[in-house]
């Protein structure tokens, strides 16, 4: 059960860095969630961005966000290895998998309440486009009559 | 007995409706939104990589907006404050800016 966490990892490599450089990191977490029998996800890689303050001399640097499933043990070794590495100037690791899972228990929730209320007023349990918009028309002349504009 | 305590449920309704009507009075005809943004939007899980959607929560300073300016709800707000920090910790977002 501890090997299906879902994690994000997070890291920010220096702007001195080659593209090269940032490859090499990549395989080599790559490399440590293949040790662990874990899997690497997703990889985004956005890029040179600004950093909102300086941190060490940086001013800028490469964000890359890898989605990794795996243990926690997993994840201790990349947080140690990528802690020792002087080209990553910072990173985080953020656990997701419960997130994600409150958040679909919210919509799945969210969607029942709507059927099952949309079904006791004898409509069909899910709206169309078409319809969802002329509801939210209809909120937005509300809130004018409230504010006092002469539409009726 | 059960009178008077309705009239002092009445009074405190009473003193509700005064705040109430003291606000605009203050600052002219301006409602304040008082919905939370994320309630709204139906969003359940607030992601710190998303500065765009952050960012209206954080004014000049760099501080986190409280709730009472920006109408957020008690859970979205927690949930708010989580994602401001991990940003922070990214420099995705500043801690202080002066």
């Amino acid at each position: 059960m501890s090997q299906n966490r879902q994690y994000e990892l997070v890291y920010i490599v220096s702007p001195d860095a080659s593209e090269q450089a940032i490859a090499e990191l990549h395989t080599q977490v790559e490399q440590i969630v293949q040790r662990f029998n874990g899997t690497l996800d997703k990889t985004e890689n956005w890029g040179r961005r600004k950093l909102a303050y300086e941190i060490g001399k940086a001013r800028e640097g490469t964000y890359v966000v890898e989605t990794i499933t795996g243990s926690g043990e997993m994840m201790k070794e990349i947080d140690r290895r990528l802690r020792v590495t002087d080209s990553i100037i910072r990173h985080l690791i953020v656990r997701v998998d419960e997130a994600i899972r409150v958040a679909d228990r919210l919509r799945d929730q969210r969607k029942a309440t709507q059927a099952r209320r949309r079904v006791a007023r004898g409509l069909p349990p899910e709206p169309s486009p078409s319809e969802r918009r002329s509801d939210r028309d209809m909120d937005d002349s509300d809130d004018l009559g409230l504010e006092g504009t002469d539409q009726r | 007995m059960s009178e008077e305590r309705g009239g002092r449920g009445r009074g405190g309704k009473k003193d509700d409706k005064g705040k109430g009507e003291g606000r605009p009075r203050g600052g002219g005809f301006f409602r304040r939104r008082r919905v939370c943004k994320f309630c709204a939007d139906k969003i359940d899980y607030i992601n710190y990589k998303d500065v765009r959607l952050l960012s209206p929560f954080i004014p000049e300073r760099g501080k986190i907006q409280p709730r009472r300016i920006s109408g957020t709800c008690a859970k979205h707000q927690r949930a708010l404050q989580i994602a401001i920090s991990r940003a922070r910790q990214l420099a995705l977002i500043p801690y202080v800016t002066d």
